[in-house]
C-alpha cells in the first residue's frame, strides 16, 4: 500500500539531526519505520550530516587531545562494562476492544511507555505516552463511526496512522500517514466503516470551535492531553 | 538550521580515499566485534575520536562535555562494534549516530527526569532485538537483472569484482570474501556502495 503523506524533507532532517523534541521524533520514527521512502531518506541525510559534520574534520576544538587524554580515555572504555541499559523488552503486539495491532519498532520499543487506556467522548478511546515532562502524546483509537468534535489546533499537531483509516474534510488517510496541522487549520476527523489506531502528539490542547462542542473547551486538557 | 538542498538521491558518490578509508573502518570494527581487539579499537579511536570532539566542541561550546560525548560515544562503539551492518552505511555514518543520540541526551541532563525517554528508546540502532526492517537499500531484483549489465561497467574495479561475483556467478558475500582474501565487511560495503552507485547511474539516466 502507498503511503501518501510524509512528514517534509526539513522535519527529516531535523528528525536525523536529533533538533526535534523527545515526542515529535517518535511521531517522526515511528511513520520512518513503516515508510521505506522516507527511511531511505533519513539514511542518505544521515550520510550528508556525517560528511559535514565528521568527515570535513574542521578544528573548532581549542586544544585537541593529548597522548595521555587518549591514553585515559581508551583506559577508561576498556574497563567499561558494557551495560544493557535495555530493561524493557519491545513487545508489539497491542491488543483494545477485542482488536490486536502489530506496532511499528520504535513504537514497540516504547511500549512499556504506553498508559491505561481511557474511554472519551463519541467512540474514542485514548492511551497517554509518557516520554518526559510537559508531553502531549497519546494513542487515539477511533472505533467505527466515530467522530472527533471540529476543532483547530493551539499549537502543531503531528498525526500519524499506525492501523486503519480515518478522513477530515481534506483527505483520507491511512496505514503509514503522517499528518501535520498548524493552528490555522479547523477539521473534523472521523472513521466510517473500519476503525483506526493513531499516534498523535500536541504542543498545546485542542480547541473546540463548534456548537455544543465549545463546552468542551474547558476540559479539552482531560480529554487530549 | 541547515536545509538539505535538492534532491537527496543525487548525494555525492565517495571518492576513493573516502572508500578506503571506509573499508579500513569497517575491517577494525569486525576485528573488535570478533576479537575484542583492544589494538584495532586503539586504531578506530585514534581516527575518530578528534572528527567527535571537533563536532561535540561546535554542539556544545564546552569542553568537558564535548569529551563526555567522545567518551561515551565511544564506549558505545568498544560494546556494540557487533551491530555495525556494512551493508546499511559507512561505518562513520553508523558512528555519527551513535554521537547523535549522545548528543540528545547530554543536551536533556539537566531536566531529565528518571524515567525520561532517552535517545535509544527513539533511534533504537544499538538494540539487540533482530528488527526486521528491509533494507532500504535493496534494489527491485527485476529491475536489477535488467539493467545492471548496462552499467556495471562503470563501476570502480574493486566494486565491479564483487558485484559479477555476487550477482553473475551468484557466490555468497563469504565466498566472494574467501576467493578475494578481502574481510567480510569490506565486501558488505563495496557491495552496498556499488548498488547505491548503480543506483544513481541508472536513475540518472531516466
Amino acid at each position: 500500500m502507498m503511503i501518501k503523506s510524509h512528514p517534509g524533507e526539513s522535519l527529516l532532517y531535523q528528525y536525523a539531526s536529533g533538533d526535534l523534541s523527545a515526542a515529535m521524533t517518535l511521531v517522526v520514527g515511528t511513520h520512518v519505520d513503516m515508510c521505506k521512502t522516507c527511511r531511505q531518506t533519513v539514511c542518505e541525510i544521515e550520510q550528508k550530516l556525517c560528511e559535514e559534520n565528521l568527515d570535513a574534520l574542521v578544528g573548532v576544538a581549542s586544544t585537541t587531545m593529548s597522548k595521555s587524554q587518549c591514553d585515559q580515555m581508551l583506559e577508561a572504555i576498556f574497563a567499561s562494562s558494557a551495560c544493557n541499559k535495555q530493561a524493557h523488552q519491545p513487545n508489539e503486539i497491542l491488543s483494545l476492544e477485542g482488536r490486536r495491532f502489530t506496532l511499528p519498532r520504535t513504537l514497540a520499543h516504547n511500549s512499556h511507555r504506553i498508559g491505561e487506556w481511557s474511554k472519551l467522548v463519541g467512540k474514542l478511546w485514548r492511551a497517554p505516552l509518557t516520554l518526559d515532562n510537559g508531553n502531549q502524546t497519546n494513542l487515539i483509537y477511533m472505533a467505527p463511526g466515530a467522530k472527533v468534535p471540529e476543532h483547530t489546533h493551539k499549537g502543531q499537531e503531528a498525526t500519524l496512522v499506525i492501523d486503519g483509516v480515518f478522513n477530515d474534510e481534506q483527505s483520507e488517510y491511512r496505514d503509514g500517514d503522517f499528518i501535520l496541522l498548524d493552528p490555522s487549520r479547523t477539521h473534523t476527523p472521523e472513521t466510517q466503516d473500519e476503525d483506526c489506531l493513531t499516534l498523535a502528539t500536541l504542543d498545546a490542547p485542542l480547541h473546540f470551535t463548534s456548537g455544543i462542542s465549545r463546552l468542551l473547551n474547558p476540559f479539552s486538557q482531560l480529554f487530549f492531553r | 538550521m541547515q536545509m538539505v538542498s535538492g534532491r537527496t538521491s543525487k548525494r555525492g558518490s565517495m571518492t576513493t580515499t573516502q572508500t578506503d578509508a571506509a573499508d579500513k573502518a569497517a575491517e577494525l570494527l569486525s576485528k573488535i566485534a570478533e576479537n575484542r581487539s583492544r589494538a584495532a579499537f586503539s586504531e578506530l579511536f585514534r581516527l575518530f575520536a578528534p572528527k567527535l570532539q571537533s563536532y561535540a566542541t561546535r554542539q556544545f561550546g564546552n569542553e568537558q562535555t564535548a569529551m563526555d560525548l567522545v567518551q561515551e560515544t565511544m564506549t558505545n562503539v568498544w560494546h556494540k562494534a557487533h551491530l555495525f551492518k556494512p551493508d546499511r552505511g559507512s561505518p562513520s555514518t553508523w558512528i555519527f549516530t551513535i554521537a547523535r543520540n549522545i548528543r540528545f541526551d547530554l543536551l536533556r541532563k539537566n531536566k531529565k527526569r528518571k524515567d525520561d525517554i532517552s535517545a535509544d528508546e527513539l533511534w533504537p540502532i544499538l538494540s539487540e532485538q533482530n528488527d526486521s526492517l528491509d533494507d532500504g537499500y535493496a534494489l527491485d531484483h527485476d529491475v536489477l537483472m535488467q539493467e545492471i549489465s548496462f552499467y556495471y561497467a562503470k563501476l570502480p574495479d574493486a566494486q565491479r569484482v564483487v558485484i559479477e561475483k555476487i550477482y553473475i556467478e551468484g557466490k555468497s558475500q563469504q565466498e566472494v570474501s574467501d576467493a578475494l582474501g578481502v574481510p567480510l565487511g569490506t565486501i558488505k560495503s563495496r557491495t552496498r556502495l556499488a548498488l547505491k552507485k548503480l543506483k544513481e547511474l541508472i536513475v540518472d539516466d531516466d
